[in-house]
């Protein structure tokens, strides 16, 4: 996970501050975007020509944006806990993709073992004619 | 690539394995593919600090591989509906993992032949160290 801006938070509460708190952003996925995702997992499937792998921005190109949206961390160590996503529509090579990304929730967790909390994200990928291509909720553990 | 179909699959059957060695340089350009430049990925030093004995490959490059070993099996017809995967361990460049995947249920829903699938990655212990679902949709020969 990026964790670029890690500032920070003085209590769960004031973590709680910042759901509902949004950061929108967009990316043109050209044929450089493509073959550069697919270079790296080493995907030569020459599907990935005209239509981007499912991958290409839930997991890489937009997914960290999210994080982007500056919420701060309520404990000193955070790692990803897990991800789901749901494909509505392929995404085709020179779509433009707006993604909405939102803090949504924070769950506390803590007990025997300490202090624990789950930050959930969810993000929403639209294509150039506003229809929904994915959906990816992201949680991370802070710890 | 030949096209698998609805009645080729059979739950409780295995998909085929992808393997995948990500090294440092892989890690380096995922960086680059992600946006995601957490140094826990790539500076050995800073990993310690937070208790690794080295840089971790990204779980979600892991999750990438996933989203390949599904595309890889249901060929051009066939559509990743969803996926969820849980993070819990942690892989090493260099590691060899085992993308596996085995189908779990098959039905037909709204008209679309789906199938599940329990996926997962597999560190060299053989632990699954980033397991999962997926629901995909397949062409029927009919």
């Amino acid at each position: 996970m990026t964790t670029d801006q890690r500032k920070f938070a003085s209590s769960l509460d004031e973590v709680k501050t910042y759901i509902g708190k949004k950061r929108e952003e967009s990316m043109e996925i050209d044929g450089t975007v493509i073959r550069a995702y697919c270079e790296c997992i080493g995907d030569p499937n020459p599907m990935w020509k005209q239509t981007a792998p499912p991958g290409l921005v839930t997991t890489a190109m937009i997914s960290s944006g999210a994080m982007l949206i500056g919420v701060p961390l309520p404990y000193k160590r955070s790692v990803a806990g897990g991800a789901d996503w749901e494909f509505f529509k392929p995404i085709k090579k020179g779509d433009k993709i707006f993604t909405s990304h939102e803090f949504t929730e924070l769950q506390d967790k803590s007990g025997d073992k300490g202090p624990r909390a789950l930050m959930v994200y969810k993000s929403t990928h639209k294509n150039q004619k506003g229809e929904v291509v994915a959906v990816s909720t992201n949680t991370i553990m802070s710890y | 690539m030949a096209q698998i179909y609805y009645e080729d699959v059979k739950e409780g059957s295995d998909i085929p394995t992808l393997e995948k060695t990500p090294t440092t340089r892989t890690l380096v350009m995922w960086a680059g593919a992600s946006g995601d430049f957490f140094e826990l990925h790539y500076e050995k030093e800073f990993a310690k600090t937070m208790g690794f004995p080295n840089v971790l490959v990204h779980g979600r490059l892991e999750a990438a591989y996933l989203t390949q070993l599904l595309t890889d099996w249901i060929g051009e017809k066939g559509e990743l509906k969803k996926m969820t995967v849980q993070y819990r361990g942690n892989a090493f460049p260099g590691d060899k993992l085992l993308c596996k995947g085995k189908v779990t249920k098959k039905y037909v829903k709204d008209g679309q032949n789906l199938v599940e699938v329990e996926i997962s990655v597999e560190n060299p212990a053989g632990q699954k160290i980033t397991p999962g679902t997926a629901v995909v949709a397949l062409p029927a020969k009919k």
